[in-house]
């Protein structure tokens, strides 16, 4: 018994350390439910306007815009002009731009999209799932997801076109 | 420290033993020399006690101290009390910018308790490490006293030295008149009756009965860890889940970051009547909810579950009503009612096509308000869909937009073809709901976009082609595979102070020299009990004695 | 029976268990101050009114549970769900706690000290509107009654373990004493004495202007700021029966019948009071005072010497060490009663209500808090021998720290249990 006595103290105290430091580590750490700069941009799959089923994985490597939306907001709207001018100004250097609506049907988007003459990926989200992963409360949020895939800036509100540039020009610098 | 560990009856005891092993002579004298024995852990070593401790020892003496284990409990104690002080941010729901809500609020004091963390507390990195302390408190304690105390325990000496009979707290001695071993003899059976378990040499003899309540505050400890452990690792990924989820009445939704689905069939919400109210409530108005109830039908998919393109295959797995206190409960998913929201929501309405000149109707037709089909046939008409509005409104340039999309206003676009009606076909507005044909006037609307109102209408018959979902039910899906774990450990803890504060480990030494008897008892609490039972043992072996003149040496007046 | 009959019976045996309780506590009285009357055998008398006594005492009890079962019967649910039924249960308790205790150790002292505990509870139930309410769907749940029956339980041994503590030091306290420790000992025993004393003051209060049909009306704007930082504006009417000295923050008095010449109310709460109630639940706090100190500065007038000193002959013959004895076991016997009740059962409750065992609820924290306020005691008794005075203080102490817990909470802060919402 004396022989064990001092491997199991020290076995004792590694597992407070690192159990403790797990305890305080996820409370202080893990404790945010909001998706915040640096994290990982939550992966999804979700139909698009074009028939097709969208994977963030497909994207993997290239600089993203992920734009949330509705037709109904009106900051959405205006700001769609400034992002499909971007999609189509950045497009050869490897950037995409992705809508995603807040939960209308296929219709409504459809219609949308052909009236305002919107051309990148518009992907459909009727049950939330998306809304929900991003944290999405107010819309329109803009994401800007590096070519690692981690969110390197958060937009709420609606995004001019100057902003707009400056930022998808900051993702695209080495 | 003491170095001269060896007793007068020759047993060598470990360093920090403070009544021999063997034979209970006061080895360290704790209070003043001649008072009631100190009886902790039977005067055992505790293992961490040794000579020249090292840096390892020196925490491991740390959270072995009962001292700091109580400094820890006042900590954490005070600790609580503080997060009390005002609501923690947890009980608000969204709330966007904390720091400003405190100092607004409560005032300056409020701010400063949010820049303290308080606001916070019980998810503060000095909270999370008082009790990671108590937890390490509770094994190094544990585990330092009760090995030793199982030792002294289980390799008890039945004579035993003269001083440590006579300094227990319950004592008593006189002469007896028959041989020494006869009177053991005797005495044997009545302790037996007793529930004792006897066990003598020569002219000495120990008694003793439920030892087992010595473990209890171990087996309290080893609970409370278990349960620590359950709630720490309640939070790793897959073992949890809360999620919070709208249900409208009639449509299975999928539970997010699962394969299940989920379909409230009814919600109904009951309240009080009024007489059945108190008079104080009667007659104000206030209305006092009686039954929440969701009839909830839980659906696992089978096939086609990560593809949004095809509809998933649903198979019932469960069905459960749904109320405040009663969830239901599917292998560990449990759905809790929540919330809800009376409004109805418009799913689907069934018009009829009719030629307002001849009357005629040309059969009914689905509309959905969620992906409707995108063209109808009826009769000798095409009707296509071209857009529509959930939430009907003009815009600043009298273009038709919706505000919303919840179906509060729908308004559907058709293009319509056939007999009479131009080749390219002529625009035809619809309202579903009655109300809306007339605020928005669809008649004058329907002129200017081609003025087809005239001949055609488009009209629900009866109340039965209107699909609403009368309500929504706002369910609150958790997992925690960590449950079963959390409530082991309280288990274990009520076992433990069941059995450590219910019975009472009893023991009674005797010795006769010369025909001098003499008595020690001894126990973990209930000295009280102890010494009426001693009365009652000592009785029919011819020993009369009153039951304060057992208690030794305290408070004699 | 119908239920109203039920119902009926219920309020009466109420009563009269109320009244034995006192009449029992008078005896008990007797039975112990009656000792150094002249001409009589103090052993003899002591047995013969120890026995008159307990038998009263006991009477009152089985009024209180028949109290107890034609309520439950009436009302077709165990009555613990508002604060009328919950004070009530306690004090019924802590009669029957004691009852326990005073099987055991047979000590008649020991009823002058928790019968007072028990009436001062249950005048305190009174207080409140003895109604029979519905339940809001959350509130119907077995594991409910389970869980306040025996948090109730094991806070009633704690009552008598604070009694008897309380009896330790009045024991063993020098009340003549000129050095610094015996100076510091008699004023927190005289400040005990006060403190429940003002207990006794608020009740007498409510009673008294309840039966005057005192009423004073005020409409306050409560303005509010919800999340997204809107604010709304909102007009509370409160109604007083205590007359005002505290008027709620920011209001106007609509009607207020006037009181020893007071008809405008002395002060206005301050901002950081909030709610609607908030102001009414401090000016009830600020009664006790008042009348607690009323009351107190007339015994000493009456009796002129420190009320520790009056009580402490009284105890004269008694082993401090049995007291302390017994404070401690009924600790020991409610601390596994209360862990069960106030947290195991707590837990399956908020389990199966809400969903989350735990929430860190005000309520819950200072279930906690009691808890590990006794768990220290516990150790510090055991394993660092505090005995005889430091463990009575700390008994003393714990019963402020449950009371908070069951009635402070609910009065200072306001959690989910707010249900049993107080005046």
């Amino acid at each position: 018994m004396k022989k064990y006595r001092r491997p199991v103290q020290i076995v004792i105290l590694l597992l407070v350390v690192i159990l403790g430091g797990y305890a305080i580590g996820s409370a202080v750490l893990g404790s945010h439910d909001r998706l915040q700069v640096g994290d990982k941009a939550p992966s999804f799959s979700l139909l698009g306007i074009d028939g097709r089923v969208h994977h963030l994985k497909e994207y993997e490597g290239k600089a993203m815009v992920i734009n949330f939306w509705g037709s109904w907001c009106k900051p959405c709207v205006k700001e769609m002009p400034a992002l499909q001018q971007q999609a189509e100004k950045w497009k050869d250097k490897g950037v995409v731009v992705l809508g995603i609506n807040a939960g209308e049907d296929e219709m409504t988007v459809q219609n949308f999209a052909e009236d305002r003459g919107v051309t990148f990926p518009i992907l459909l989200d009727p049950n939330s799932d998306a809304v929900r992963d991003y944290n999405i409360s107010p819309l329109p949020t803009t994401f800007f997801v590096s070519a690692k895939g981690n969110i390197t800036s958060i937009h709420q509100g609606e995004l001019d076109l100057n902003t707009l540039d400056s930022q998808i020009g900051q993702l695209v610098a080495p | 420290m003491i170095s001269n560990t060896k007793c007068e009856c020759g047993h060598q005891n470990r360093v920090g033993t403070v009544l021999c092993e063997a034979c209970g002579k006061p080895l360290i004298e704790l209070g003043e020399a001649g008072e009631v024995l100190e009886m902790r852990y039977d005067g055992a070593a505790r293992r961490s006690q040794r000579a020249n401790p090292n840096f390892i020892d020196q925490i491991w003496n740390f959270f072995s101290s009962v001292k700091v284990a109580i400094y820890l409990i006042i900590l954490t104690l005070l600790g609580a009390m503080l997060g009390t002080v005002f609501p923690q941010v947890s009980t608000f729901i969204n709330l966007q910018n904390p720091e400003e809500y405190y100092k607004k609020t409560y005032g300056t004091l409020g701010g400063i308790y949010y820049s303290l963390g308080l606001a916070d507390t019980y998810n503060s990195w000095w909270f999370i490490l008082l009790l990671v302390m108590i937890g390490s408190s509770l094994v190094i304690c544990s585990l330092d006293r009760v090995l030793p105390l199982y030792k002294a325990l289980s390799k008890q000496k039945i004579k035993k030295h003269m001083e440590f009979l006579t300094r227990q707290r319950v004592v008593y001695q006189g002469p007896i008149l028959e041989r020494a071993e006869e009177w053991i003899r005797r005495a044997t059976p009545v302790l037996k009756k007793k529930g004792y378990r006897v066990h003598s040499e020569g002219a000495a003899l120990l008694a003793e009965k439920q030892r087992f309540s010595r473990w209890g505050p171990y087996v309290i400890h080893i609970g409370l860890i278990i349960f620590l452990l359950a709630v720490l690792f309640r939070g790793l990924p897959g073992l949890h889940m809360d999620e919070y989820v709208s249900f409208p009445e009639g449509e299975a939704k999928r539970i997010p970051g699962t394969t299940f689905y989920l379909k409230n069939e009814q919600f109904t919400v009951n309240y009080y009547s009024e007489k059945e109210l108190p008079k104080e409530f009667q007659n104000t108005g206030k209305m006092l909810p009686k039954l929440f109830q969701t009839k909830a039908v839980l659906y696992e998919c089978t096939s086609s579950c990560e593809d949004p393109s095809k509809t998933p295959v649903l198979k019932e797995v469960a069905r459960h009503d749904i109320e405040v206190n009663k969830p239901l409960d599917y292998k560990g998913l449990v759905a809790y009612q929540y919330d809800f929201d009376l409004t109805p929501k418009l799913r689907s309405v069934q018009p009829v096509l009719v030629n307002k000149v001849t009357g005629e109707e040309y059969g009914k037709f689905k509309l959905d308000m969620m992906n409707p089909k995108r063209s109808y046939t009826l009769g000798p008409y095409t009707l296509e869909l071209k857009n529509k509005y959930m939430d009907f409104m003009l815009n600043d340039d009298g273009e038709p937009t919706s505000k919303s999309p919840n179906p509060n206003a729908p308004a559907f676009l058709f293009l319509v073809k056939g007999p009479d009606l131009p080749k390219e076909g002529a625009q035809f507005i619809y309202f579903p709901k009655q109300i809306d044909k007339a605020r928005f006037q669809q008649d004058l609307i329907n002129e200017k976009l081609g003025g087809i109102e005239k001949k055609l209408d488009l009209d629900v018959k009866a109340m039965s082609d209107v699909d609403f979902a009368k309500s929504t039910s706002f369910l609150n899906i958790r997992m925690d595979r960590a449950m079963p774990f959390v409530w082991t450990g309280l288990a274990i803890v009520m076992l433990g102070l069941v059995l450590g504060f219910y019975w009472t480990h009893r023991r009674i030494w005797l010795r006769i020299d010369d025909g001098q008897l003499t008595l020690g008892g001894h126990t973990t609490k209930n000295f009280f009990g102890l010494r009426r039972e001693v009365v009652s043992i000592l009785k029919p072996l011819g020993v009369e004695v009153d039951e304060k003149s057992l208690d030794n040496g305290r408070n004699q007046e | 029976m119908s239920t109203q009959d039920l119902l009926e019976i219920s309020k009466q045996a109420f009563m009269y268990s109320f009244f034995l309780y006192c009449i029992a506590f008078i005896a008990f009285a007797v039975a112990v101050i009656g000792k150094s009357w002249r001409n009589r055998d103090p052993v003899r008398h002591e047995r013969k009114w120890g026995r008159i006594s307990f038998f009263i005492s006991s009477v009152g009890l089985l009024g209180h549970l028949l109290y107890f079962g034609t309520r439950w019967a009436g009302a077709g649910r165990i009555p613990v769900s508002n604060m009328y039924e919950f004070m009530s249960f306690l004090s019924m308790m802590i009669m029957v706690a004691f009852t326990i205790v005073f099987l055991i150790y047979r000590k008649t002292l020991l009823g002058l000290f928790a019968l007072p505990i028990a009436v001062i509870v249950m005048a305190y139930a009174a207080v409140f509107p003895a109604e029979v309410q519905p339940l809001i769907p959350s509130l119907k749940s077995i594991w409910l009654y389970i869980h306040v029956t025996l948090a109730a339980t094991g806070e009633s041994f704690f009552a008598v373990g604070f009694a008897a503590a309380f009896m330790y030091l009045l024991r063993t306290v020098n009340f003549d004493g000129k050095d610094k420790v015996d100076r510091r000992q008699k004023w927190w025993v005289e400040f005990t004495m006060f403190s429940i004393i003002m207990v006794i003051g608020f009740i007498v209060a409510v009673f008294a202007f309840r039966a005057s049909g005192y009423q004073a009306v005020f409409t306050s704007q409560q303005i509010t700021t919800d999340t997204a930082g809107q604010t709304t504006t909102k007009e509370d009417k409160v109604e007083y029966n205590l007359p005002p000295i505290v008027a709620p923050y920011n209001s106007k008095v609509e009607s207020m019948q006037s009181f020893a010449g007071l008809d405008q109310p002395l002060l206005h709460a301050p901002s950081w009071v909030e709610g609607a109630t908030a102001g009414r639940k401090l000016n009830t706090i600020v009664w006790s005072i008042v009348g607690g100190a009323i009351i107190y500065l007339l015994l000493r007038l009456l009796v002129r010497r420190p009320l520790g000193k009056l009580v402490s002959p009284l105890l004269k013959g008694l082993d401090p060490d049995d007291l302390d004895e017994i404070s401690y076991r009924a600790i020991a016997i409610g601390f596994p009663i209360f862990t069960l009740g106030a947290l195991v059962f707590a837990m399956i409750w908020a389990q199966q209500a809400w969903g989350r065992f735990w929430g860190w609820d005000p309520k819950e924290v200072w279930a906690l808090i009691s808890w590990l306020y006794y768990s220290a005691y516990l150790h510090l008794r055991l394993s660092r021998g505090f005995q005889g005075r430091k463990a009575s203080w700390i008994a003393v102490l714990g019963f402020l720290v449950i009371m908070f817990t069951l009635v402070g909470v609910n009065l200072v802060i306001a959690g989910l249990h707010s249900y049993a919402g107080t005046n």
